[in-house]
């Protein structure tokens, strides 16, 4: 059944407002282990979401499937969850539509075609350009249509496709992983992951660093997954909740020459869609523009209660990040960046960022694959203060604002990527952070 | 759940005819109700019911799993075009055919409850009132499952569970301290305790207060110069999960997860590994009744039982699936688990702790005579190879001449693995666990698990 058909069938059970949205999508998840195609998984669903407002109370429920008898229970347990609800006081309602919406987001029929044989062979041509110790990764290709109607005058659908190989190259006891993302598979191009990877070419010599203050380059992903905080925590909610953004709108947060921006209309990007959850179009929002902290995002209900306007981030309830893109005025050839460096460590790849305090943004984080002391302009050698195999035994223990201010210049090689540890994909290249606190084992 | 059983056993027939050498199907269904409240404010309620089914297939050593919440035979046979790929053979261990059929008690029903977590929710957050930022979240549902192979098995299980995130924040003019709280247990709604919750979140509030009020900073030199640490059984049991748990996880060891959830200090060239000092037994048990990590059967329908990780500080049993135990030529310790039917099952934890030891509390502190007491953490993490990990310290205390004192607001334990768990002096005889919701695999899975064990005295300079 079609979200304007499911609508129908809502509007005459007494809700103000009801939003309904339905989808199907396959996915293909290769596994990459040992240098070999280890498993595969496919997944193919067929779902749909319900969401209604009755006097200020809200509620959601799943559709099990699209059949009669599952949007039948579904409007029950609307029902159920609405009745226990209690009013929302500060819920403003939904985005009144119709709205125009762009429509050159790409679509790969390929990728939605594929066959588990086909993609197989991708990932073992993958693996077989590599002449190293050892691979791990995966290939993860999907598609999916998605469409949406709502009582205000809103019905509107998209497709999607991504394509995503993530690979971890294990050579001379350390090891690089690297991202090539895109919603076209011709994009898959092994020779970008080969190139990136060329910095365990440094591996010959290793050596010991001391806890202190190292200017680092953080590569695209580490980069990525650091500086997406900044949109999560822009998100009105976490503004209320508690952020390291709250109650600066207007400030000077960042260096002047460091713009972040929220997109969710960006035509290659994976994370892309025409409009948001409740059907308003997506955009290009400056969160942080040359210094200033310039927006927090918001979907239609909390951006009246700010007496602001969308920006194209629902999220019915909670307004939800779409893509970051981290812009420098400052760019340099990484072979500058780092000839700049007078003592720094190259990260190139990150995981477990946590913050020990939201609002003032102390966090911390440990680099998880290859890191390169730099001094006087120069590659040293490759940290390594563990003994164990693939280990580095450091960490980056620092301030998210201190980043954001110490950011001074970054690399021309802006791309889409991502990290294990992100659901997430962000547009960002490799930045350089002075000073940043490092801790050793 | 009972429409569907002929389809699963469908598979079994069709997967078998099409010649293929292993067959399971898994279905799951379930239904949760959640509420939030944030800053005092009802925030969203949510009602969900979902099923699907997975099916996982070895044709000529291939591991191919594929899964759909359209439960038809269309859809079945669709699986069974997979032909294999030039890639990994997989086998499986021998394990028993079984046959059993559970569901966890329910002395107050799950899906009875709804209008009581809401009040309960609204109650707790009424009681936080005066808080700089709060927020609580609940969840309470039922998971259904049946699992049917082509080797005989047909394991079901009906398992109710309660789960709820409390967020706190204190601040004054200058700083702020923040908590999350996880809370997590199967059963019916009777296992969560409010009173206690109450209380413990009150006691959690005073803390961070009192922390933020008179906690001192320490230089680091004075950090580094720390020799004695008493252990919470809080710092206890996330150490347990990050740093024994992960890395025995057989597919790390065996290098399946090293692109995802990572890699391991254990490799199959150091099986039996001294990791700790003698006094070190850590367990993973999955049978703990009530536990947020309680299973009696796996998804490989293995029966579960509990598996001793580390005998008197040596690496002991590793967590293992039927794949690794055939590749160790040894039986499953049932540890293969999913988050939910349309993900793959993995090596996963249940519940992991530390044996709890005989000495009180008070003895722990005075055998420190000098060091500190770290009570509780916020932000943690750890390396690929599981052998550097911090926990910073949200609640500590200076311990002088055998006496607590002051609290400390910078405390990080930040050590090596083998520091860590060589420098387990003195176990104390308390005993907790806490929920968790532990990440692993691509895509992501949280499984439910609880960690914890005894508060414990660490002598980092030797005895």
């Amino acid at each position: 059944m079609e979200p304007s058909d499911i609508l129908k069938i809502l509007k005459d059970e007494g809700f103000d407002e009801a939003v309904v949205s339905t989808s199907s999508t396959r996915s293909i998840y290769i596994k990459i282990a040992n240098s070999k195609v280890d498993s595969i998984v496919e997944k193919k669903n067929e779902r749909g979401r319900l969401f209604v407002s009755k006097e200020k109370k809200v509620a959601f429920s799943n559709i099990e499937r699209p059949d009669k008898q599952s949007i039948k229970l579904a409007i029950l347990n609307l029902k159920q969850a609405i009745n226990i609800a209690e009013p929302k006081p500060d819920y403003y309602g939904i985005a009144e539509g119709p709205f125009k919406y762009r429509s050159n987001f790409i679509f790969d029929k390929k990728i939605s075609e594929i066959s588990i044989e086909e993609a197989s062979e991708i990932a073992n041509q993958a693996i077989s350009e590599f002449d190293v110790e050892n691979i791990a990764g995966t290939l993860h290709l999907s598609s999916y249509t998605y469409s949406i109607a709502t009582t205000k005058r809103v019905e509107a659908s998209t497709m999607g496709t991504e394509a995503r190989l993530s690979l971890r190259i294990f050579k001379n006891g350390f090891s690089m992983q690297d991202y090539i993302a895109s919603r076209q598979l011709k994009e898959i191009d092994v020779s970008k992951i080969k190139n990136s990877i060329s910095m365990l070419e440094y591996t010959n010599d290793t050596g010991k660093v001391k806890s202190g203050k190292y200017d680092i380059i953080y590569m695209r992903s580490p980069a990525g997954l650091l500086f997406s905080n900044v949109n999560d925590m822009a998100c009105i909610d976490s503004v209320e909740m508690g952020s390291f953004l709250s109650n600066k709108l207007g400030d000077k947060i960042a260096n002047r020459d460091l713009s972040i921006y929220d997109d969710g209309s960006i035509e290659s990007g994976i994370d892309s869609s025409p409009f948001d959850e409740e059907g308003y179009p997506t955009q290009r929002t400056p969160i942080i523009k040359n210094g200033i902290l310039k927006s927090y995002l918001h979907n239609y209900s909390t951006a009246k209660k700010y007496n602001t306007k969308s920006t194209g981030n629902a999220g019915l309830v909670n307004p939800s990040p779409n893509t970051m893109v981290l812009y420098h005025r400052k760019k340099k050839s990484l072979e500058k960046l780092i000839s700049s460096i007078d003592k720094g460590i190259i990260v190139t790849n990150t995981w477990y960022t946590r913050f020990s305090n939201y609002l003032k943004g102390d966090f911390s984080t440990v680099p998880r694959d290859l890191a390169i002391y730099v001094e006087k302009g120069s590659p040293k050698f490759v940290i390594k203060n563990l003994g164990s195999s693939f280990g580095i035994g450091i960490r980056i223990s620092d301030n998210i604002l201190r980043m954001l201010e110490k950011t001074t210049s970054v690399v021309n090689d802006t791309t889409q990527s991502t990290s294990w540890d992100s659901d997430s994909y962000y547009y960002t290249p490799s930045v350089l952070v002075e000073e940043v606190n490092i801790s050793t084992v | 759940m009972q429409e569907y059983e002929g389809i699963a056993d469908y598979a079994i027939s069709y997967g078998l005819k099409q010649g293929f050498d292993y067959v399971e199907a898994y279905l799951e269904s379930g239904g949760s109700f959640s509420y939030s409240r944030k800053q005092g404010n009802p925030n969203s309620s949510y009602k969900s019911k979902y099923s699907g089914i997975r099916l996982r297939l070895i044709k000529k050593g291939s591991l191919y799993t594929y899964s759909t919440n359209i439960i038809s035979k269309e859809r079945i046979k669709e699986a069974f075009k997979f032909s294999g790929f030039k890639g990994e053979k997989v086998g499986l261990s021998e394990e028993k055919a079984e046959k059993y059929s559970y569901k966890v008690k329910e002395r107050i029903k799950v899906e009875d409850s709804y209008e009581s977590a809401v009040k309960d929710v609204e109650e707790l957050d009424k009681s936080l009132n005066g808080l700089a930022y709060r927020s609580i979240s609940i969840s309470l549902g039922k998971y259904e499952n049946l699992f049917v192979n082509s080797e005989g098995s047909r394991v079901y299980s009906e398992i109710p569970y309660i789960s709820s995130f409390i967020l706190i924040i204190v601040k004054d003019a200058n700083d702020s301290r923040q908590k999350l709280i996880q809370l997590g247990n199967t059963g019916g709604y009777e296992v969560f305790k409010w009173e206690e919750i109450r209380d413990n979140i009150e006691e959690e509030i005073n803390s961070l207060k009192k922390v933020l009020k008179e906690g001192i900073s320490l230089s680091k030199s004075q950090i580094n110069g720390i020799k004695n640490v008493v252990a919470s059984s809080e710092i206890i049991g996330i150490a347990v999960h990050e740093s024994i748990g992960h890395p025995l996880e057989a597919d790390r060891v065996f290098g399946r997860e090293a692109a995802q959830a990572g890699t391991s200090y254990l490799m199959p060239s150091n099986l039996g590994l001294k990791i700790g000092s003698k006094e070190v037994n850590i367990f993973d048990d999955p049978t703990i009744k009530n536990s947020y990590g309680f299973f009696l059967y796996d998804e490989e329908g293995v029966k579960a039982r509990k598996k001793q990780l580390v005998k008197k500080g040596i690496q002991n049993e590793l967590l293992l699936n039927r794949e690794y135990a055939k590749a160790l030529g040894t039986k499953s310790n049932a540890s293969s688990r999913s988050d939910f039917y349309s993900n793959e099952p993995i090596i996963r934890m249940s519940n992991t702790y530390l044996e709890k030891g005989k000495a009180d509390f008070e003895e722990l502190i005075s055998e420190a005579k000098n060091g500190i007491y770290i009570k509780s953490f916020t932000e943690w993490n750890i390396d690929d190879t599981r052998s550097f990990a911090r926990y910073q310290g949200n609640e500590a205390y200076i311990i002088k001449n055998g006496d607590i004192e002051k609290p400390v607001k910078n405390y990080k334990l930040e050590k090596s693995t083998f520091d860590f768990w060589s420098s387990v002096y003195l176990l104390g005889n308390d005993f907790n666990l806490y929920a968790g919701t532990c990440g692993k695999g691509e895509p992501q899975q949280g499984v439910p698990v609880m960690h914890g064990g005894p508060s414990a005295l660490l002598k980092f300079g030797g005895k």
